[in-house]
């Protein structure tokens, strides 16, 4: 697995980060935008020049997006020890999501479309260069491709690299997500009157919208029967993909595209849903999300299990969000432990459902990651301790 | 991998409703603009807050579905998504200094708008999906599909490619060399020496299950790279072949990407050498332009190819022995690094 986020650079730093309850939103980015400043945002505090020189990419044309996925996903080979033959074997495939791509750089973009002399940019702009760069870098031959179902993105990425191990397109899946600050993402959102002002507090009666943050997410999956004698963090065991099918922009009352998920997982895992013992939910922090969200777990589970959301220790980060918050639930596994929702004071009116609020230590064998995005693309997935 | 029953596709050509392939339309500067048909059933309003690239989208779809057929879920490849909605956005972002905007053009610009609003208009909780991965998001739509069928075999889905050309991407497209510098008509595509292409955009959309009966063609096999390494794209082709092609079978028709790029002449070239000496050859981007999706315009093409008749003469590079063309090779390659072979097996 690997991992960059507003809390912290690696796996290691995330997970200190979750325990100590450390919220990595702040006024601080290295973004150049009218809100920078005025608005918290889950920033990443290196600048480009940091990355490319902690990554070694000085004096390519690389865009943040892409510097992100770079720093997780070499943290997740090295991690997985990945050889560099295995890497470029062709039933190696590469799935990565992001919502923003190369539109971090929107200046840049604005000045190329409107004048003859292209920027070193010019082929950066779409979801696609991401990955394009990390194939090229590490030559790689097997299935790649990019996903952009908005915030469900890479929880869409690792059902379908899931999915192409076990239909035998791949042996081994490098799975993951990516986004970062951007204009155009922050204008819309805002345009949206979703933003908060203060320190997202998702599940909060007096919730005022969310934070947008940034980061990188990637985690190698392997079939059981290759993994031998290496290290395991986790199973997934489940996922599904459902629609809302409701409106563009907001969840319906009812949720059904949320609680159509959350059941398939369960069905594709063979699991009871008493069986899920914490629920990384998607808890933006948004009046219509939280709601929708708790309404459809309480249709689902009567009592819902344990639950919480890291996106206010993280912000929003979109397309990255389902696969950093897949290393979270691993975490939660891995540790046998949970992570505080942090800034709630009083529940959901109407629901009455309170997130986990203290650091505890707890027995856990299955987790439940809920991704829902614009459009109404909801994905679950499931992770296990054992199979 | 799969059977296709229903088809539907807006082009620059006269292709929606009326499979038209025979007369050729001309570009004009260099880009091929969609022929958009007068769309009906739409919901009142809709249609207004649409961008082209969902129209061309929904138009396809609705089309296919209109027999009331009601597929477990809609995969789309698009690179591009609602290009002129980001667009849009992008210059209000720009041109009001970040000042209060209004967030339609925010919400229409994403992506996954045309696979969503499909979910929306029909009423399906199903899967929805949206690959974006440039040059090969229509083959990645297909690999989704196939997986599908396999875990699901009595289901259906409706699977697309869509693309649209606006004058933002087009001008940085053509600053990073992607398009001819002087005026090329499409009639000329592949007798001019000069590098680019000629710009593109289309929707296609077809109906996809496991059922042989009435199907028009089955999408037999499909592969795709990353390589700019014209000797590993001939060593996959004819890996592909082998593999794919079922013993004592011949492909009777090797219909390439060919975007008359001169920088791509000799990967085309060497890949035609590969297929039998009467193997018919035939191009196809000189109808619809180079875009990303252009693989779904091609798929689209190998299911209404006349029978027993000679294909358009525009189309042909070199003519082989069988006319009734059964087996189809596509090959696209999409700016010299994203490749992909399609073995389509025609219903006769």
């Amino acid at each position: 697995m690997g991992v960059i986020s507003a809390i912290g650079n690696s796996v290691a730093e995330n997970h200190m980060s979750l325990m100590q309850g450390k919220c990595g939103i702040s006024h601080e980015t290295t973004l150049s935008s009218k809100y920078a400043g005025l608005l918290p945002f889950g920033a990443i505090l290196f600048s480009d020049k940091t990355l490319k020189d902690r990554l070694s990419v000085n004096g390519q044309p690389v865009t943040r997006t892409t510097l992100l996925a770079l720093h997780a996903f070499k943290e997740a080979i090295d991690d997985a020890q990945l050889t560099a033959s295995e890497i470029t074997a062709t039933d190696t495939a590469l799935i990565g999501a992001t919502t923003v791509g190369g539109m971090c750089l929107m200046d840049e973009l604005y000045r190329d479309a409107n004048s003859d002399k292209a920027s070193v940019y010019a082929a950066s702009y779409d979801c696609a260069s991401v990955n394009m760069f990390l194939q090229k870098r590490y030559q790689m031959n097997g299935i790649v491709n990019t996903i952009n179902t908005a915030c469900s993105s890479s929880a869409n990425a690792i059902m379908y690299g899931a999915r192409l191990i076990r239909n035998g397109l791949a042996k081994r899946v490098i799975v993951g997500g990516v986004d970062s600050l951007s204009k155009f993402t922050i204008n819309g959102f805002n345009a949206l009157h979703i933003l908060s002002d203060e320190y997202c507090r998702p599940f909060d009666q007096q919730r005022k919208g969310l934070n947008l943050g940034e980061g990188a997410a990637f985690l190698v999956l392997e079939k059981e029967e290759d993994v031998k004698d290496k290290k395991v963090y986790a199973y997934l065991c489940g996922y599904c993909n459902s629609t809302d099918a409701f409106h563009p922009s907001s969840l319906s009352e009812n949720g059904e595209g949320p609680y159509a998920s959350m059941k398939g997982a369960l069905e594709t895992a063979g699991l009871e849903k008493e069986q899920i013992g914490f629920i990384n939910a998607h808890g933006t922090g948004t009046e219509n999300n939280d709601e929708v969200e708790s309404t459809a777990m309480l249709r689902l589970f009567a009592r819902p299990p344990a639950f919480a959301s890291t996106k206010s220790n993280t912000g929003h980060t979109l397309g990255a969000s389902g696969a950093i918050e897949a290393v979270y639930s691993i975490l939660n596994l891995v540790h046998q432990e949970i992570y505080p929702a942090l800034h709630f004071t009083e529940p959901i009116i109407s629901t009455g459902l309170v997130p986990v609020q203290a650091y505890t230590k707890k027995e856990i064998t299955h987790v439940m990651s809920n991704s829902f995005g614009f459009g109404g693309n909801c994905t679950s997935l499931i992770f296990s301790k054992t199979c | 991998m799969f059977y296709i029953h229903q088809y539907s596709c807006i082009s620059p050509q006269e292709t929606f409703l009326k499979n038209d392939i025979e007369t050729l339309h001309a570009s004009t500067e260099n880009i091929l603009h969609v022929i958009e048909p007068a769309y009906t059933g739409f919901p009142p309003g809709a249609l207004r807050r649409m961008g082209k690239a969902s129209r061309m989208g929904m138009g396809t779809a609705m089309q296919v579905l209109q027999n009331n057929a009601k597929p477990d879920g809609f995969i789309v490849g698009t690179a591009n998504g609602g290009m002129e909605e980001s667009i849009r956005f992008l210059k209000q972002i720009i041109e009001y200094n970040e000042d209060t905007l209004a967030p339609g053009s925010f919400v229409q610009s994403t992506a996954n708008a045309i696979a969503s609003q499909l979910g929306m208009s029909t009423q399906n909780h199903g899967y929805n999906i949206t690959h974006v991965h440039k040059g090969l998001s229509f083959e990645n739509s297909v690999i989704d599909v196939g997986m599908l069928l396999k875990e699901n075999p009595e289901h259906s889905y409706l699977l697309g490619g869509v693309d649209e050309i606006a004058s933002y991407n087009y001008n940085i497209e053509y600053a990073a060399g992607c398009y001819k510098k002087e005026i090329t008509s499409n009639k000329e595509l592949y007798n001019v020496n000069s590098s680019g292409s000629i710009a593109g955009e289309g929707a296609a959309m077809f109906l996809v299950n496991n059922t042989v009966e009435n199907a028009s063609a089955k999408l037999c096999a499909l592969a795709t790279l990353h390589t700019d390494d014209k000797r590993m794209v001939l060593d996959w082709m004819r890996s592909f072949i082998e593999k794919e092609l079922p013993a004592g079978e011949t492909i009777d028709l090797f219909l390439t990407g060919d975007d008359g790029d001169s920088r791509h002449a000799e990967l085309f070239s060497s890949c035609e050498a590969l297929v039998n000496i009467d193997t018919t050859i035939a191009r196809f981007k000189h109808m619809c332009g180079e875009y990303p999706t252009a693989s779904a315009f091609a798929l689209w093409l190998a299911c209404v190819l006349p029978v027993n008749k000679p294909l358009p003469q525009h189309m042909l590079s070199r003519k082989g022995a069988e006319q009734n063309i059964k087996n189809v090779l596509i090959y696209n390659c999409h700016q010299g690094v994203q490749h992909s072979f399609m073995l389509v097996c025609r219903a006769l």
